[in-house]
């Protein structure tokens, strides 16, 4: 009796995915913990440039989506295992991502840039930053950054959102966080826990580690899927959509 | 305090939190009879088993269990099915819990029991009563009043546990606390509001079953 109870109770509550899904349908994956890209607002839905971008597109390309928040951790192996379709995360595109899954074409791009405390005038080198405790998110193109150009001289701590990266910062617990600049400037900088903090060193956009812009990731082979958001890209783009949501957000061309 | 407009969400989770700890107590309860049944039985490997059951699951840490029965969940119900079948959060996060609150009150139940004196049941016997009659008459009553207190803690360990299925995106007060945090950069403010609604909630269970428990012991001589 408790095998059946207990079967009754997972076919309850478990979402049957059928292979092949009618196309119409999709589901996106956003993370929800990177303003002003995608967050949760206060009333519980997800909200943000990439959400909007998101939206719009969907519109353009006449598919019924539905977008689902997935920790950032988690996000290319929950593609992957079909948990939803597409990834609209502000992830860039990298060499090492493109190994994995299928990039659309990029839908911004800004560069990353150091953070500090205001007054501790760190130079961004490896003699500057010797023996200092930097934080960025894991598993980005930050983080990598750090890694590859930083790890033997300081001390690299990684967490599993930006957020709580910049918690830290503000507790002290580290030196810089190195992390995209928008994201720095409109979700924490601009905030009233960010006053004290202020950018450091020049933008970094070298390709070899901050890829070629961020775009939407799809699995490798569903060229339908990935044709249709190129083109609703495309066309957002050209009838003024894409600026309409730009400028919502940023008083400039992130483009 | 100012929640930031967080605090709607906050009571979402908060309700979501309730229900998943009384479901989980409803089907523990009833796990938990059938183990406390297999381990006071004559057979052999009933005993066995039930004895497995609880051994494993109060071994190993509850985080794992939910995340062994989130991740392996999936794989097992895809191979069953033979095509994707996914286990929500919610789904894994249910079962999780009542297998143990199953485990724990297996353990409760089989004391209680115990704890009724065998002379009663003799002495019903020698009336001459069914033995459906018998448990129903001397032996749940009694058992009742003397699990009360082991299952009112179960029941709080479980309101407390829910909050581990916030690590596989179940949004209830944990997360909903976690995320509001994070968006606000205020984490003191949030899990102290979420202390604090668990707080609430233990209180009144406490409450509540202490007032059970008098009514258990009514008529009974002061211990």
């Amino acid at each position: 009796m408790r095998l059946s109870l207990i079967a009754a109770l997972l076919a309850a509550t478990v979402g049957w995915q059928s292979q092949a899904h009618a196309q119409d349908k999709v589901r996106i994956a956003t993370e929800g913990a990177y303003a002003p890209f995608n967050f949760k607002a206060p009333d519980g839905t997800l909200q943000g440039f990439d959400v909007d971008i998101a939206k719009a597109l969907c519109e353009h390309a006449h598919l019924e989506c539905t977008i689902v928040a997935q920790d950032w951790d988690g996000i290319i192996p929950g593609l992957l295992a079909k948990k939803y379709d597409a990834i609209v995360a502000s992830m860039s595109i990298t060499e090492e991502r493109k190994k994995k899954v299928d990039f659309t074409d990029k839908y911004y791009q800004t560069p990353a840039r150091f953070v500090e405390k205001k007054g501790a005038n760190f130079t961004i080198s490896k003699e500057g930053l010797k023996g200092k405790t930097i934080g960025a998110q894991r598993s980005t193109i930050h983080a990598q950054y750090l890694q590859d150009n930083y790890a033997d001289v300081a001390d690299i701590k990684l967490y599993d959102s930006q957020e709580n990266a910049d918690l830290d910062l503000t507790a002290g617990r580290l030196d810089l966080v190195l992390a995209d600049s928008i994201v720095l400037l409109e979700g924490f900088l601009n905030k009233p826990d960010g006053k004290d903090f202020e950018f450091v060193g020049p933008e970094l956009k070298d390709p070899k580690w901050f890829g070629e812009g961020a775009g939407i990731a799809v699995r490798p082979g569903d060229a339908k899927l990935k044709d249709a958001l190129n083109k609703a890209l495309a066309e957002i783009r050209k009838d003024g959509t894409y600026d309409k949501i730009d400028t919502k957000y940023f008083p400039f061309s992130i483009y | 305090m100012d929640l930031k407009g967080f605090g709607g969400q906050i009571l979402v989770g908060a309700g979501l939190t309730l229900a998943v700890a009384a479901l989980s107590l409803v089907f523990g309860l009833m796990i938990g009879g059938l183990g406390a049944a297999a381990k006071l039985s004559g057979r052999r490997t009933l005993r066995a088993l039930a004895d497995a059951y609880t051994t494993l699951v109060r071994g190993v840490p509850e985080l794992l269990i939910l995340l062994l029965l989130y991740f392996g969940g999936t794989v097992f119900l895809t191979w069953v099915a033979g095509e994707q079948v996914e286990v929500n959060g919610l789904g894994a996060g249910l079962f999780a819990l009542s297998i143990l609150c199953g485990a724990y009150t297996t353990e409760v139940l089989r004391a209680a029991v115990q704890g009724v004196p065998k002379g009663q049941i003799e002495a019903a016997r020698a009336l001459g009563m069914h033995r459906a009659t018998i448990i129903r008459l001397v032996l749940l009553p009694q058992v009742w009043r003397l699990a009360l207190p082991g299952l009112g803690n179960v029941w709080l360990v479980l309101l407390k546990d829910t909050s581990l299925i916030s690590v596989v995106g179940l949004e209830e007060l944990m997360r909903k606390s976690a995320i509001a945090a994070g968006a606000t950069h205020q984490p003191f403010t949030f899990y102290a509001v979420a202390a604090s609604v668990y707080l609430l909630f233990t209180i009144g269970s406490v409450l509540g079953i202490s007032a059970l428990e008098r009514r258990a012991r009514r008529g009974l001589a002061r211990a």
